[in-house]
């Protein structure tokens, strides 16, 4: 039953990717100024603009560009940066890793920064405790990831003179320093993820203790840990979980900024440039895997739903 | 006639240095002054993360200023404490000398036993005149190459003899040789990088003959590079190894500033900008005591331009009226903390060409704020009750162009031009508005080069594609073919005065004042003054660390 649904689910998002690739092909050339342009900027000379746009293939219809490049992708090549000439993938190949680590432990921090204080804020609803953890989150929400990340690189830098870890160390060079470069980094970016799981949280629990099982398993006699995280908890987890997936879009939105405060050669930097100088195939070839991870994810989620509710039945 | 500068330039040159060795105390070049210089040590440095490597297929400063630290030019500009910023002295890098036997002809002979980078495919091979030639037959005929203009005056390159250079220019061409020195362009390249690579892109190809060669390029992290035991001048570098880091946040930046990480200032030629020097300035006097700093005017000027080829701002008064509209201190006041200074159509900061604004004749009137003079023109053109515009402009990411918009619309407003902003996306302007396909006006900033010629030329000539706001006034068309085929520094210096003067009567372009910049470097390097333009390699040639 679950292989059915997994093989109805991969086919259902064969069409997603196509549109997504639709969307990443055409828009980024719907934006006035290409990557020829940029390139020469105000010093074009003579035919150059048109030399070059013919020297790059991008004065070939959009259709033919399109068809060339879904079949390269279909290979397994996502193209050759029109700036660098290196191929896309060897690029993602070098930054991929940093942003999914640096997304993957945002998320862990969120969820383990979340979880606790949302099952304590539910338990001890409307006592100081509450207040504060939902003040905390109103807050977490409204400042800007980014905000925070200035505070705590340019204050200690006023007051002693210093900062924390700025740059990149490869993990070849020292497996330590590499982990470490990310845990404030990835703190910072999941406090906002970890604010939206939190009050979620609390929400669904609260509405869960208000179950007539819970009621029971109360009048039972059993201990208040037990009534929470074993029968209340799980259940009150299966929409947080969904949020989850949503979480990872914005994390990974996220991802943009905080690396360059941090100065981390993630996918989210190598984006953002590739956008402001047309970059085609990078751009196409970042957003397609994005919007591939982010389908896989939610894929997952829903798989997780039959671990977390046994009721939930795959048809 | 071995340099285009006149005995009065060279003494002029020597007064520079006069002045900064009496400045020197305050700026720590004291230390330098008497001092045996050291060899070793590490520079920690801000810098950008290049597109790529190839000089030729990008106008990209991130790209050029690196290949400042790698590799050598024909000509140079004489850097160091005895060339005060904004002054442009020649000198030979790789050319020991040069002499112009007519108008159009230029010789360079070369130093011999110049050696490249000891790096495959060149391995330390001897430098020669084919690798000269080489270097500007390409530069001209790259198609990707939208710096070639700049050598558009240039007929061909022909090797005399191993060690000599014969340059044959189409006509007389008297900013020629600054072309040859601008570290924007022509740093010469080996042709085995490129028959290998197919171009230059990769970090491989960076073969020079510069003070330093790349050891290392990480991507989006930084470069590394290291001395190049065998630069022709012996002794030099005095500075073992360039460490550079790249950083795209501004808090980041000065934060790492401020805890000394960088040696200098994290902005262009090692600068702070003047609104984060206010914010830091108090924690730098106790974080970094030593730090030196240096004030003088920035040549990145902006400048609202329009179509002048139709009503209303084919009217003189109504140009006039948007000059007088434009409180330059205000602009000043609120994106620079009160200090800059007045651009006539050359900037102020290229002292050398600049004309003083009280100097402009009839033009300079129109430099005062005086919105109810403004008024009364735009009366006179029969625009009394103002008209509709649209002001186009990019952002550049820079919060102070949004700002000097939005207080130009303002001041418009004033006296009843009622400028609709458009705000473009950085491609969307470039390939648009920069290019003078426009509705009525726009606002902007210039390519910070480092001679008048480039300020003047495309703007102002009939054609020009950077003729932004459409001028076709013969006056000026004479005067600019005029100045560039002016020998004579003294006269050509007041053709260019003549240019600006009339350029302030016309208002053509109304010229948005410049920034000071700030330079700003550390106390224990020594031997170092900043200068305007890309070349940080040259400006850290001769100095060294004191630590």
């Amino acid at each position: 039953m679950l292989r059915r649904y997994l093989l109805k689910r991969l086919v259902v998002a064969i069409p997603s990717l196509i549109i997504a690739s639709l969307i990443v092909f055409t828009l980024p050339r719907l934006l006035p100024g290409d990557a020829v342009q940029l390139m020469l900027e105000e010093k074009a000379y003579g035919k150059d603009v048109d030399d070059l746009r013919h020297k790059l293939g991008l004065d070939r219809p959009i259709y033919i560009q399109y068809f060339a490049w879904v079949g390269n992708v279909l290979t397994g090549n996502l193209g050759e940066s029109l700036w660098t000439k290196r191929t896309v993938t060897e690029e993602l190949g070098m930054r991929l890793p940093i942003t999914l680590l640096l997304g993957g432990l945002a998320i862990c921090f969120a969820i383990v920064i979340a979880i606790p204080i949302g099952v304590l804020s539910a338990v001890r609803a409307d006592t100081m405790r509450d207040y504060v953890a939902r003040s905390a989150a109103i807050i977490g929400l409204s400042v800007p990831s980014f905000w925070i990340a200035t505070l705590v690189i340019v204050l200690p830098a006023i007051w002693w003179g210093w900062t924390p870890h700025l740059g990149f160390t490869e993990f070849s060079k020292s497996p330590g320093a590499h982990v470490l470069q990310f845990i404030l980094p990835a703190l910072i970016l999941g406090i906002a993820s970890a604010a939206g799981i939190m009050r979620l949280t609390r929400a669904m629990l609260l509405e869960v203790l208000r179950q007539d099982y819970v009621r029971t398993a109360w009048a039972k006699g059993l201990r208040e840990g037990v009534v929470v995280l074993k029968h209340s908890l799980k259940n009150a987890l299966i929409p947080v979980v969904t949020i989850l997936g949503i979480q990872l879009a914005q994390i990974f939105s996220g991802t943009v900024i905080i690396e360059s405060i941090f100065q981390l050669p993630g996918m989210g930097r190598f984006l953002f440039d590739a956008i402001l100088q047309r970059d085609y195939p990078v751009i196409q070839g970042i957003n397609l895997l994005v919007v591939s991870i982010i389908v896989l994810m939610n894929l997952l989620v829903d798989l997780l739903y039959a671990v977390l509710d046994p009721r939930i039945r795959y048809s | 006639m071995g340099h285009d500068l006149s005995r009065r330039d060279l003494l002029k040159a020597g007064g520079g240095a006069f002045a900064a060795a009496a400045i020197g105390p305050h700026l720590g070049l004291h230390g330098a002054i008497g001092q045996t210089p050291k060899r070793g040590g590490t520079i920690s440095l801000r810098l950008w993360d290049p597109p790529h490597f190839d000089p030729h297929l990008t106008i990209s400063y991130k790209t050029n200023i690196l290949y400042t630290f790698t590799h050598s030019r024909l000509l140079k500009y004489k850097a160091g404490p005895g060339v005060s910023p904004g002054s442009f002295i020649l000198e030979g890098d790789l050319a020991e000398s040069w002499s112009q036997p007519n108008e159009t002809t230029y010789i360079f002979k070369l130093r011999k036993g110049v050696r490249w980078h000891a790096k495959p495919p060149v391995n330390g091979r001897e430098l020669t005149a084919d690798d000269v030639k080489y270097t500007f037959d390409r530069f001209v005929s790259e198609k990707g190459n939208a710096y070639r203009s700049m050598m558009a005056a240039l007929d061909k390159v022909e090797v005399v003899d191993k060690y000599t250079v014969k340059m044959t220019l189409k006509e007389p061409y008297v900013w020629f040789l600054d072309m040859v020195a601008n570290p924007m362009a022509l740093a010469i390249i080996a042709r085995e990088a490129v028959e290998k690579l197919g171009d230059l892109k990769k970090p491989e190809a960076v073969i020079g003959t510069g003070p330093w060669m790349l050891d290392g390029y990480r991507p989006n992290v930084g470069l590394t590079f290291v001395r190049n035991p065998s630069y022709f001048v012996p002794g030099l570098p005095y500075i073992d190894k360039v460490e550079v880091t790249v950083d795209e946040d501004n808090a980041s930046r000065m934060a790492a500033f401020i805890a000394g990480k960088y040696d200098l200032g994290w902005e262009a030629s090692g600068t702070i900008n003047r609104v984060d020097w206010v914010q830091i300035k108090d924690t730098l006097k106790q974080r970094r005591p030593k730090l030196q700093s240096l004030e003088f005017a920035s040549n990145q000027m902006s400048h609202i331009y329009m179509r002048t080829d139709k009503p209303p701002f084919n009217d003189v008064r109504v140009r006039r009226a948007i000059s007088l509209a434009f409180n330059r201190q205000g602009l000043l006041d609120a994106v620079a903390e009160g200090v800059g200074v007045l651009n006539p159509a050359v900037p102020a900061a290229l002292k050398d060409w600049a004309i003083p604004v009280d100097q402009l004749g009839e033009g300079a009137q129109y430099y005062k704020f005086d919105p109810a003079r403004a008024k009364k023109l735009l009366a006179e053109a029969s625009y009394a009750n103002g008209f509709p515009a649209t002001l186009s402009y990019a952002t550049y990411g820079s919060t102070i162009q949004v700002d000097s918009v939005q207080l130009l619309l303002k001041y418009l407003k004033d006296i009843g031009i009622d400028a609709k902003p458009i705000q473009q996306e950085y491609g969307a302007y470039i390939s648009t508005t920069f290019y003078g396909k426009y509705e009525s006006m726009a606002f902007g900033p210039q390519t910070p080069f480092l001679d008048p010629d480039n300020y003047l030329f495309g703007p102002y000539m009939p054609n020009e594609l950077k003729n932004q706001s459409h001028v076709n006034d013969p006056v000026l068309g004479d005067l600019m073919i005029r100045q560039r085929r002016t020998a004579d520094v003294a006269k050509r210096r007041e053709v260019l005065h003549e240019i600006q003067r009339h350029a302030a009567n016309q208002q053509y372009y109304v010229y948005a004042p410049s920034g000071v910049y700030i330079g700003v470097w550390d106390g224990a390097l020594k031997n170092y003054v900043p200068n305007l333009g890309y070349d940080w390699g040259g400006r850290l040639l001769a100095a060294w660390l004191d630590r």
